[in-house]
C-alpha cells in the first residue's frame, strides 16, 4: 500500500513552485495520512500538484488547497473531497485568486452547507467569473464572505442574491463587489421571512433604478424595524411592485413609507397596507403620497373615517390623476375639506384667526395663539408640547385638539382652555407684586414678617414670585400649593366673570374631578393636597376624607375657598398659600389611620371665613403638627410623597419664568446706562432658575445642570430681547403714518394664501407664505435724478393727468335748491307765471363737488432677471420725450447727453423704477390713492413682499428713499404677491381699483412648476390670481417687457388686459396712457 | 311755511324755540360738565372728538339745558323771580359736503311777487342765543367752515353778505363742534385755522360701571345685564385696529338692551346689534359671537 504513494516522486514535483506549497503540504499530509487511506493519498496530492500547474500564479491555490485540507477532510468522505478539490482545480483554471478564495472560505463554509452542497457553491462563483479581472475579484469576494453570508441565507437564498449581483455587476462591478461585501450586514438585520422579498426587490431595482442598491443596502433593512413583523414581506413586495412599475423614487418610498408606517400603531398596519396596495391598482404614484401622510391623517380622523376619507381620494384619482395625486398629498382643497368633514377634532390652524381675536377681546392685548411646540422649542424652559400655557405675551395650545365626539364640544374645549390662560393674564396672575398688600388678610400679611425674619440675601430676586418663594424651605411644595390656590382663583373669577362660558366651563372641571384619586385613599399629605386640587375645581360632590385630617382639611378648605371671590388678588393667594404651605408642610405623608374615613362636601367644607378665627386654628394645628411632625407615632411610617398630578385643562403655570421674562424684558428696553444700576445679572438669572421649581430638567447629570442653566439664561435673555424688539415695533407702527424711520430688521408680517393647481383643478390650501415688509430706505438720488432726467416727460405727464382728473366743482343747474339763482331761469320762471303758466321753482344752481374714486396697487417684479440689461441695440433716440419746441428741445438735448456720458447701461429694474416714479408723480397731481409694492422671494414659504408705499400712506422723503432700494431679488411667484395685492385692494373702499403688474418674464419660482420645466403651473396659478382680482371687483393689468412674453400672456390674461412692450424705452410713456384707459 | 305747534298729528318746533323740556339723563365721566360751563362763561367755542354714540350730542343736550337752568338762575336771582326750569335753545346742524354758506346763514326765497330772505339756523341760533351743535364738522367743505370763523374768536359775529349785514352773537350764544377722528380719511382733516378757534374735549366710551349705568337706564334692563353688555362692549372695543374700524358704540349696546328688554334673547340680540352692525368680515364676527356667548349665558 505504501508503494502506492510515492511521497518522494510527489516531493520531487513539489520542488518546482514556491516553498510555501511543500510546507503547507507537509503540513497537510500528516493530517491526510490519519484521515485518507493511502491510494486515495496520492489522488489528493496529485490534485494539489494540478492546481499548481496550472498557470503561472497558480501554486497560490495550491497552497490554499493544502491548508485547507485537513480541516475539509475531517467533514467529508474521499469521494467528496475530490470533488471538492476538482471544484478548486476548474476555478483555478479560471483564476488562482478565486480559486484560492474558494479554499480558504470551504473549512467555514463547511458549517453551514452539507457537503454534497459545496457544487452547488461553488458553481454560483464560477458565474460570477467572465474571464475579466473585475469579475474575478467580485468571485473572490463571493467566497470570502460566504461564511458570513452562509450565517444568514441558505442556499437558495444565496443563489439569489448572487442573481442579483451579477445583474448588478452589469451595471457596476465596484457596487456590486461593495454590496456584496457588506452583504451579511444587510441581511443579518432582515428577518428569515423577509429575505426572500428583500432580495427580490434588488433584484427588481438591480434592473431597473441600479443606483437605488446601495442606499438600499445601507438604509432597507433598518427600515424595516418600523413594520409590523408579518407586514415587512408584503410591504417589501409592495415596493417591488412599485418599482416594477417605475414607480419614480424606490428608496424615497422604502424610507418615507416605512418611517410613516412607524409613526402608526403596528396593529393598523394590515390596514395601512391594504389600502396602499388598492391603490397601487389604481395609481402606483400615489402610493408613496398616501402612506407618508397617512399619520398626518390618522392624527385627524378616527378609524372607520379613515377609509371614507381614502374612498373619496381613490375617486378623485380615477377622475383626475393629479388631482388625487394632491389629495394624497393632502394638497387639495378638496381634500381638506375632505378631511375636515370626517373629523370631529378641531385644528388650531383652523381656529386661530377666531380663537386669537377671541383673546385679544378678553384680554385687552396683542396676544398671539401659537401651537405649544412653538413655545417648547424656544427652550426657555417649557418643556411640553401639549400643555396650554402662556409665556406673559402669546397664548399656547395644543396643535389639534380630538377628545369628544364632536366638534362643537372639541372647540369648546378649545375655549375653555385659552380662556383660562387669558384669565391668568387678565386676572393679574404674573402681576404678583412681593410688597403690595393682600386685599383679604387686611393687615396680617405674613409674607414681610417671614421675610422680615430670614433674610437671606445672598442673591438679589430677580421677580417677586421668586422672592415669594424663596420664603418657603420646600419651593416646589409652596410652587404647587400656589399654582393650585391661584388657578382655583381663576377659574371662579372665569365664571364670575363670564357666565355665558360657566357651563362649559363647569363641565369641563367636572370631567377633571373624575379623573382624579379618592382623598382617602392617599397618604396624608398628599390627602391634604388632592383634597386642595378638588377645592379648587370647586367639586360640588360628596368627598371621602381622612378623619383624622379633619381640622386641617376644615382649614384649608376656608382658605382656599377665601380668595373664590371675584375680588381677591394674586397677593390673597399668595397668603393663602403662606398659610396651607405651613398646614401642609407640618402634616408627615403617611398612611392614615384605617376605616377612619368620613364623608364631606366641599361646599359645606370651610364654612369659616372669619380670617382670625382661622389663624387660630392655624396656629393651633401648626403647635399639634410640631408635636408629631418629627417622628410618625405608633411606628406609621412615612412613605414617599407624590406631588398631586396635573389638572390637564389647566396646563402649566410658570410664574416666575414669565415674570422674569417680562423684568428681561424691561431691562432690554432702557438705556446701557440705567441698565448698569438696575438691570438683571446672568448669575441672578442662573440662580433663580436653579431654584426655581417650574424647570424640570429631566435625566440631567449634575456637571449638566450648570451647562443648561447656561443656555437656559442665554435663550431668556435672547427671547426677552425679542419680544422687546416685537413691542417697540408695535407701537412705532401704531402711531407712525408719516414716520420716516427705517424700521430695521423688522419682523415680516405673514400671510397665507392658496394656490391653484391647475391639474388637480382645486386650490392647494394655505399654500403659499406671503412676508410682507417695509421696504428699507436708501438715499433719494435715484428719485431725483429721474426727474430732473425726464423733466419734459414729467411735465407733459402732469398736464395729461390733469386734464383726466375731472373738475372738482360742476355747476349743476335745474334745482330746487341751491348756492344762488340763476337768472336766466328766474326770468323764464317769472315770464311763465305771467303767461299764467305754472312757473317753474327750479331756479337754482349749485356746485357738485366731484371725486375721483380710484385706488391702484402697483405690484414690481424683483425677480434676478430684472438685472438683465436693456438691449442696448434697440436703444435709439426715442421720440417720447422729444419736445417740439426749440429752447425745450435744447436743454434736453443736454440732460439728455448726460444721462448718456452717466450711465452705460439700463437695468429692466431700472426702467420699472423711473416709471415708478413718473406715476407717483402723476397720480399725486390727480390725488388717486394708490400704493407701490415689489415682489419677489424664494420658494413658497417666503414670497417677500415689501411695501414701497402703502396704500393709505401719505407720499413723501421716505417713499423716494425707498424707491432706491428697489433691487433684483429672487425669484418670481406671482399668484401670492397678486393674491396679496387683492388682500390691500380689497380693503379700499374707492369705486374703480386697479391692479397693476409690472414684470419683466414669467412667473417661475422654485416648485411652481413641475419639475421646473413646466411653465403652465406658474401660468395658470397667476392667471387665478387675477381672476380673483376681477372677482373683487378690481381691474387686473399686466405689464410685461418679456419679448417672448405673448403666449403665456396669453394664457394668463386671455380675456383681461395685457400688454407686451416691445421698446422697454417706452414704458414711462406707456403706462400713463394705459392708466388712463384702464381708471376712466 | 307756517310755524309754531300744530295741532295734534304732530309736533314742530321753531329752530330756536327747541328747548329740552327736562333734564337729559347724563352722568359725567370726568370733568366734563366743569370745562363746558366754564367755557360757555367765558364764551369760547368747544370741538367735542369722540368715537361714534359715546355720548357727545347726549352731553351737549344736558349741557343746554343745565345752562339754561344756570342763566335762569342768574335772570331770576337778578329779576328776583324763580327759576322756570328749561333749558337754552338747542340748534344741531347735520354737516355734510352739499352744506353751504347759504344753508347756513340764510338766503332769499321767491315768494309770490317778491324776494323774501330768510335765515338760516346758524343765524338763527346766533340771534336768539342758542347753542349751536354742528355734529360731523369734517364732513362740511372747507369754504363752509371758514364762514364760522368770525363767530369763534373775540369778534363772536356772524357775516351776512348777501344782506349786507352783520350779525352780533347773543351773550349766550355758544357753537359747539363735533368730531370723529376714527374713521375721518386723510383728506378730510381740520383746518389749523379752524381747530385753532376751540378747545378741544376728547370723549371716549364711558368706563364700565358708567356705561352699565347709562345701558340700564337707557335700554331699561337690569344691572346685570347692562353690565354684561358693558363688558362686552368693553371687550370689543379692544378688537379696535385687531380687525375693528371701530369700536362698538353706547349707542348699540343701549340697543342691544332694548331689544333684550323686549324679549330677545340676550344672544340674539348682540348679534343683530353689535356682532352684524359692527362687521360684515364673518372671521370677525365669528369671534365677537364667541365673546358674547362666553358672557351671555
Ligand atoms: N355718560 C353718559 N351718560 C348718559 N348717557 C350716555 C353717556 N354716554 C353715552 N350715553 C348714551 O349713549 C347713546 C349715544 O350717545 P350719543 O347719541 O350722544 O352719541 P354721539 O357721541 O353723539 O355719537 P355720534 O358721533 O354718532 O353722533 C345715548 O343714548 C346716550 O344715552
Ligand atoms: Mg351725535
Amino acid at each position: 500500500m505504501e508503494d502506492e504513494y510515492d511521497s518522494p516522486s510527489l516531493e520531487a514535483e513539489l520542488q518546482r513552485f514556491p516553498a510555501s506549497v511543500v510546507s503547507e503540504y507537509h503540513k497537510a499530509e500528516r493530517e491526510a495520512k490519519r484521515r485518507l487511506r493511502p491510494e486515495d493519498l496520492d489522488a489528493w496530492a496529485r490534485e494539489g500538484i494540478a492546481i499548481a500547474q496550472h498557470s503561472f500564479r497558480s501554486w497560490e491555490a495550491a497552497t490554499e488547497y493544502f491548508r485547507a485540507t485537513p480541516e475539509v477532510a475531517a467533514r467529508m468522505a474521499f469521494p467528496q473531497l475530490l470533488s471538492w478539490a476538482r471544484w478548486g482545480r476548474s476555478l483555478s483554471a479560471d483564476s488562482p485568486v478565486v480559486s484560492s478564495s474558494f479554499f480558504r472560505a470551504s473549512p467555514q463554509v463547511l458549517n453551514y452547507i452539507e457537503p454534497e452542497s459545496i457544487g452547488r457553491w461553488a458553481t454560483y462563483g464560477k458565474g460570477l467569473y467572465k474571464g475579466t479581472w473585475k469579475s474575478s475579484s467580485l468571485a473572490s469576494t463571493y467566497f470570502e464572505s460566504s461564511p458570513r453570508l452562509l450565517q444568514f441565507l441558505n442556499l437558495n437564498e444565496l443563489e439569489e442574491l448572487i442573481g442579483f449581483i451579477d445583474t448588478l455587476a452589469e451595471k457596476s462591478y465596484d457596487l456590486a463587489n461593495e454590496c456584496l461585501a457588506n452583504a451579511d450586514g444587510v441581511f443579518s438585520k432582515v428577518e428569515p421571512p423577509d429575505r426572500r422579498s428583500f432580495l427580490s426587490l434588488a433584484a427588481v431595482l438591480a434592473r431597473s433604478n441600479w443606483r437605488d442598491i446601495k442606499p438600499f443596502f445601507e438604509n432597507g433593512s433598518r427600515s424595516l424595524v418600523y413594520l409590523e413583523k408579518s407586514q415587512r414581506s408584503r410591504f417589501l413586495s409592495l415596493a417591488e411592485r412599485l418599482a416594477k412599475d417605475g414607480g419614480g423614487n424606490a428608496i424615497g418610498f422604502l424610507l418615507d413609507a416605512s418611517a410613516a408606517l412607524g409613526e402608526i400603531d403596528q396593529s393598523r398596519h394590515v390596514q395601512m397596507l391594504g389600502m396602499a396596495e388598492r391603490l397601487a391598482d389604481v395609481c402606483p404614484p400615489a402610493v408613496g403620497e398616501f402612506l407618508r401622510n397617512a399619520p398626518q391623517v390618522l392624527v385627524r380622523v378616527k378609524d372607520q373615517y379613515l377609509e371614507l376619507w381614502f374612498e373619496e381620494g381613490v375617486k378623485i384619482l380615477r377622475e383626475n390623476e393629479d388631482g388625487g395625486l394632491a389629495f394624497f398629498r393632502l394638497e387639495s382643497g378638496r381634500g381638506e375639506r375632505v378631511l375636515e368633514s370626517l373629523t370631529n377634532g378641531v385644528q388650531l390652524d383652523r381656529i386661530k384667526e377666531i380663537m386669537t381675536m377671541y383673546c385679544r377681546a378678553l384680554s385687552g392685548r396683542p396676544v398671539e395663539l401659537l401651537p405649544t411646540q412653538d413655545l417648547k422649542e424656544r427652550g426657555i424652559g417649557w418643556n411640553s408640547s401639549e400643555q396650554p400655557t402662556t409665556e406673559g405675551n402669546n397664548i399656547y395650545l395644543p396643535a389639534f385638539v380630538e377628545r369628544y365626539g364632536s366638534k362643537e364640544l372639541n372647540f369648546g374645549w378649545f375655549k375653555v382652555i385659552a380662556t383660562h390662560q387669558v384669565a391668568h393674564m387678565e386676572f393679574g396672575s404674573f402681576e404678583f407684586q412681593f410688597e403690595r398688600p393682600s386685599s383679604l388678610f387686611a393687615d396680617q400679611d405674613q409674607r414681610m414678617v417671614i421675610a422680615g425674619a430670614s433674610s437671606n440675601g445672598a442673591h438679589d430676586p430677580v421677580t417677586d414670585v421668586q422672592r415669594f418663594f424663596d420664603l418657603f424651605p420646600d419651593r416646589q411644595l409652596a410652587a404647587d400649593i400656589f399654582t393650585l390656590v391661584e388657578d382655583g382663583r381663576i377659574d371662579h373669577r372665569v365664571k364670575w366673570e363670564y357666565p355665558g362660558l360657566r357651563k362649559a366651563y363647569e363641565a369641563v372641571q367636572r370631567e377633571a374631578v373624575a379623573q382624579r384619586q379618592e382623598p382617602n385613599t392617599l397618604p396624608l399629605r398628599e390627602s391634604l393636597m388632592e383634597v386642595l386640587v378638588r377645592l379648587s375645581l370647586e367639586d360640588p360632590d360628596v368627598l371621602t376624607v381622612h378623619a383624622e385630617l379633619r381640622e386641617h382639611i376644615e382649614a384649608i378648605a376656608s382658605l382656599a375657598k377665601a380668595v373664590q371671590r371675584f375680588d381677591a388678588t394674586v397677593e390673597d393667594t399668595a397668603e393663602v398659600t403662606v398659610r396651607i404651605y405651613d398646614i401642609v408642610s407640618q402634616t408627615p405623608n403617611m398612611e392614615a389611620i384605617p376605616e377612619e374615613s368620613e364623608e364631606r362636601t366641599t361646599d359645606e367644607m370651610g364654612q369659616s371665613p372669619d380670617m382670625e378665627a382661622l389663624q387660630q386654628l392655624i396656629q393651633e394645628l401648626q403647635a399639634g403638627g410640631k408635636g408629631q411632625g418629627d417622628a410618625p407615632p405608633k411606628g406609621r411610617v412615612e412613605e414617599e410623597y407624590n406631588r398631586p398630578q396635573r389638572v390637564e385643562f389647566r396646563g402649566e403655570f410658570k410664574p416666575e419664568l414669565v415674570q422674569a421674562l417680562e423684568n428681561l424684558k424691561q431691562d432690554a428696553s432702557k438705556s446701557e446706562s440705567d441698565m448698569r444700576q438696575t438691570g438683571i445679572s446672568p448669575e441672578d438669572l442662573k440662580q433663580m432658575l436653579q431654584n426655581s421649581a417650574e424647570i424640570e430638567i429631566s435625566e440631567v447629570e449634575q456637571g449638566e445642570i450648570d451647562r443648561s442653566m447656561g443656555m437656559f439664561v442665554d435663550n431668556l435673555i435672547n427671547e426677552a430681547a425679542k419680544q422687546q424688539a416685537k413691542t417697540q415695533q408695535g407701537t412705532q407702527f401704531a402711531h407712525s403714518s408719516d414716520d420716516d424711520q427705517p424700521l430695521a430688521n423688522q419682523e415680516p408680517e405673514t400671510f397665507l394664501y392658496d394656490e391653484w393647481d391647475f391639474r388637480a383643478a382645486d386650490y392647494k390650501p394655505r399654500w403659499c407664505c406671503v412676508r410682507e415688509k417695509r421696504m428699507e430706505e436708501g438715499t433719494q438720488d435715484f428719485f431725483d435724478k429721474t426727474l430732473k432726467s425726464h423733466s419734459f416727460l414729467v411735465a407733459k405727464l402732469k398736464r395729461q393727468f390733469e386734464m383726466l382728473a375731472p373738475e372738482k366743482l360742476r355747476k349743476v343747474k335745474h334745482l330746487p335748491d341751491g348756492d344762488e339763482y340763476d337768472f336766466d331761469l328766474v326770468v323764464e320762471s317769472v315770464i311763465q307765471r305771467m303767461a299764467g303758466d305754472t312757473p317753474t321753482d327750479k331756479v337754482y344752481w349749485r356746485r357738485n363737488k366731484i371725486q375721483r374714486d380710484v385706488a391702484v396697487a402697483f405690484l414690481l417684479d424683483m425677480s434676478a432677471s430684472t438685472a438683465e440689461a436693456v438691449d442696448e441695440a434697440r436703444r435709439q433716440f426715442d421720440t417720447w420725450d422729444f419736445p417740439d419746441d426749440p429752447r425745450d428741445y435744447m436743454a434736453w438735448l443736454r440732460t439728455r447727453r448726460e444721462e448718456m456720458s452717466r450711465r452705460t447701461y439700463k437695468r429692466i429694474i431700472d426702467i420699472e423704477k423711473e416709471s415708478t416714479i413718473l406715476f407717483i408723480k402723476a397720480l399725486e397731481a390727480i390725488g388717486d390713492s394708490y400704493g407701490i409694492f415689489g415682489f419677489s422671494g424664494y420658494g413658497r414659504e417666503n414670497v417677500e413682499f415689501y411695501v414701497i408705499k402703502d396704500l393709505d400712506e401719505k407720499f413723501g422723503d421716505h417713499i423716494k428713499r425707498r424707491i432706491d432700494k428697489i433691487t433684483p431679488m429672487h425669484a418670481t411667484r406671482m399668484g401670492p404677491a397678486i393674491r396679496h395685492a387683492i388682500t390691500k385692494l380689497d380693503r379700499q373702499e374707492a369705486r374703480t381699483k386697479v391692479l397693476f403688474l409690472l414684470s419683466d418674464g414669467r412667473p417661475q419660482d422654485r416648485g411652481y412648476s413641475r419639475e421646473g420645466v413646466e411653465k403652465e403651473y406658474a401660468v395658470h396659478d397667476t392667471r387665478m390670481a387675477l381672476n380673483e382680482a376681477r372677482r373683487k371687483k378690481i381691474v387686473p393689468f399686466c405689464l410685461t417687457v418679456d419679448r417672448s412674453g405673448h403666449d403665456y400672456l396669453k394664457t394668463m390674461c386671455s380675456d383681461m388686459g395685457y400688454e407686451v412692450v416691445t421698446d422697454i424705452h417706452s414704458l414711462p410713456e406707456r403706462l400713463p396712457a394705459l392708466y388712463r384707459r384702464l381708471t376712466l | 311755511m307756517p310755524a309754531g305747534k300744530s295741532k295734534s298729528l304732530y309736533r314742530q318746533y321753531i329752530i330756536e324755540e327747541y328747548i329740552l323740556p327736562e333734564e337729559p339723563f347724563y352722568i359725567p365721566v370726568q370733568d366734563e360738565v366743569e370745562i363746558f360751563e366754564a367755557a360757555f362763561e367765558q364764551k369760547i367755542p368747544v370741538l367735542l372728538k369722540g368715537p361714534t354714540g359715546c355720548g357727545k350730542t347726549r352731553f351737549i343736550e344736558y349741557m343746554s339745558w343745565k345752562l339754561g337752568q344756570r342763566v335762569a338762575g342768574k335772570k331770576a336771582s337778578k329779576d328776583g323771580a324763580r327759576a322756570n326750569g328749561t333749558g337754552l335753545p338747542l340748534v344741531t346742524i347735520a354737516c355734510h359736503e352739499d352744506l353751504t354758506a347759504s344753508d347756513l346763514v340764510g338766503r332769499y326765497l321767491l315768494e309770490g311777487q317778491e324776494t323774501k330772505w330768510i335765515d338760516g339756523p346758524l343765524a338763527r341760533a346766533v340771534k336768539v342765543g342758542a347753542i349751536c351743535y354742528l355734529d360731523e364738522i369734517v364732513e362740511a367743505r372747507k369754504d363752509t367752515t371758514v364762514l364760522i370763523h368770525p363767530l369763534t374768536d373775540h369778534r363772536r359775529m356772524l357775516p351776512v353778505e348777501k344782506r349786507g349785514e352783520i350779525l352780533e352773537a347773543h351773550d349766550n350764544f355758544l357753537l359747539v363742534m363735533s368730531y370723529n377722528p376714527g374713521y375721518q380719511s386723510t383728506l378730510k382733516d381740520l383746518k389749523h385755522s379752524t381747530r385753532q378757534r376751540f378747545v378741544s374735549m376728547e370723549f371716549d366710551y364711558p368706563p364700565r360701571d358708567i356705561e352699565t349705568e347709562v345701558i340700564a337706564h337707557e335700554g331699561g334692563v337690569g344691572r346685570d345685564i347692562a353690565m354684561n353688555l358693558a363688558k362686552l362692549g368693553e371687550k370689543v372695543r379692544h378688537l379696535k385696529e385687531h380687525g375693528l374700524e371701530e369700536g362698538v358704540s353706547t349707542r348699540l349696546l343701549i340697543y342691544a338692551a332694548k331689544l333684550i328688554s323686549s324679549g330677545i334673547p340676550a344672544r340674539r340680540a348682540c348679534q343683530t346689534s353689535v356682532v352684524w352692525a359692527l362687521t360684515d368680515d364673518h372671521e370677525v364676527q365669528r369671534s365677537i359671537e364667541e365673546v358674547t356667548s362666553t358672557i351671555f349665558p
